[in-house]
């Protein structure tokens, strides 16, 4: 045996599947060459080993949005094949260009009514696959948000980090879930959570609601990174209705003194888009 | 060697799929309780990521019904499957070119099933080390590697996948674990210095 040819057998052996006898043929290959026996041991190893790296699952998630696909096709998919062509396809005449032979006369007509059927039914199919895949990826996107909804109510801030994360990969950010990213900036225990859901409501920044929601969430945070981002977020979308909440907010005995001047700076800046 | 998450019911998957060609989308369903799993982790190690490991699975399916018509027996419903999610995978890779990447070792953590399996660490970061390795590699052998030894695919089905011999396809994970093998062991000397 070749050491090309063992190489082979060796990746072969990993998924077992040699038989008996080339097996012993690769075993007598390996008591002969060094280089190969060193890669069968080191790669062989590293095969064993790649088994132990841990096994991810899918979230419930997936399967909500799985589901809620399936129920839409199940409802836009047609009973049945219809391929019919209808008799209005001939209402049109051809008369100037109609040959007297009957025989032409049949040979045309047969090839018209074939062609027809063929384009037809490839049309109808097409049509109604993209109506249905139409119809499927719009309600994908209503699952991701239900998925990012969902998840944004879980106990597990690594779940409720993947429903921002799912909210910011939905085309539009619908105003269920801008409320609910709102109600996780106000609410959630953890300082990620909430920055994350600050990152992900930038797209909501045109929303004069929710930009307001946000100056008012100010008041209430603890942390003095979120409070930074929120500043940011206001200065940002360029909000001067935020300016008196910020000069109020920077006048607070408990706040630290680098927000304070972040605020103050804020304040100025936003009273000079006005 | 039985691999996570697949099942040796192909016969089923086969029955399955051959009803939804015909017009019985329903079927899917069954398909999805037996292959989401597998396809999640095929997708979340070749991206490194939940959400997108969850968007392409879910893709896989619709593309599945999509294409329902081109199904064919005689190829396998694996090797049909996994060309599908290879295309949807080289799709994504296409759309997300400009994005950052996930970051050599920040792998988004994963919840493991059997957290006997951590017991020390010093297995948990040698774990750690091996993950980097394998998503130092290129897509294309990172692919193999996950088709072969995480997927339970057979070389000839892996071969079908890629368009291959049998042989080529078992010379190619060869490689492509000899070069994982390489970068692990660079990984390993980076922490030793």
């Amino acid at each position: 045996m070749m050491c090309g040819n063992a190489k082979e057998w060796m990746a072969a052996a990993w998924r077992g599947e040699l038989d008996e006898a080339a097996e012993a043929q690769l075993k007598r290959h390996l008591a002969g060459c060094a280089e190969c026996s060193a890669e069968m041991a080191e790669l062989g190893a590293l095969w064993e080993r790649l088994g132990d790296l841990p096994a991810p699952e899918p979230s419930m998630a997936q399967h909500v949005r799985w589901q809620a696909a399936l129920e839409s096709l199940a409802r836009t998919e047609p009973t049945g094949h219809s391929t019919a062509w209808g008799s209005n396809a001939w209402k049109f005449s051809l008369n100037a260009l109609w040959p007297r032979r009957p025989v032409w006369q049949a040979s045309i007509a047969a090839s018209c009514l074939i062609a027809g059927l063929l384009i037809g039914a490839a049309w109808q199919h097409e049509k109604r696959d993209e109506g249905q895949m139409a119809a499927l990826r719009s309600e994908v996107e209503t699952t991701r948000e239900l998925a990012a909804l969902s998840l944004l109510r879980q106990q597990s801030a690594t779940e409720r980090l993947r429903g921002v994360d799912y909210s910011q990969r939905m085309p539009t950010l619908e105003p269920r879930v801008a409320a609910a990213l709102i109600e996780a900036v106000n609410h959630d225990s953890n300082v990620n959570v909430r920055l994350a859901a600050i990152d992900a409501l930038v797209r909501a920044a045109d929303d004069a609601d929710v930009r307001h929601s946000l100056a008012e969430s100010l008041t209430r945070q603890d942390s003095p990174m979120v409070q930074a981002a929120l500043i940011d977020y206001l200065v940002d979308s360029r909000d001067a209705a935020a300016a008196p909440t910020l000069r109020e907010f920077s006048s607070r005995a408990d706040l630290n003194e680098a927000v304070k001047q972040h605020a103050v700076i804020a304040a100025r800046r936003l009273t000079e888009y006005r | 060697m039985m691999a996570q998450g697949t099942r040796p019911t192909q016969a089923t998957d086969h029955e399955l799929m051959a009803a939804v060609a015909r017009g019985d989308v329903a079927s899917m369903s069954g398909i999805y309780e037996h292959r989401n799993r597998a396809l999640f982790r095929f997708f979340y190690r070749l991206t490194g990521r939940q959400a997108p490991a969850e968007d392409l699975t879910h893709e896989v399916f619709l593309r599945m019904i999509r294409y329902r018509h081109t199904y064919q027996a005689g190829d396998g419903f694996e090797a049909w499957m996994y060309r599908i999610a290879r295309n949807a995978f080289a799709d994504y890779v296409k759309k997300t070119r400009l994005e950052m990447p996930a970051a050599e070792g920040e792998m988004e953590a994963v919840e493991s099933a059997n957290p006997s399996q951590f017991e020390s660490l010093a297995k948990q970061q040698d774990l750690a080390t091996l993950h980097r390795a394998l998503r130092r590699l290129p897509d294309e052998k990172r692919e193999l590697i996950l088709l072969s030894r995480f997927q339970g695919l057979s070389y000839e089905q892996i071969g079908r996948i890629v368009g291959c011999e049998t042989g080529t396809a078992k010379v190619r994970v060869f490689r492509a674990m000899k070069e994982m093998g390489r970068i692990y062991g660079d990984l390993l000397q980076e922490k030793a210095s």
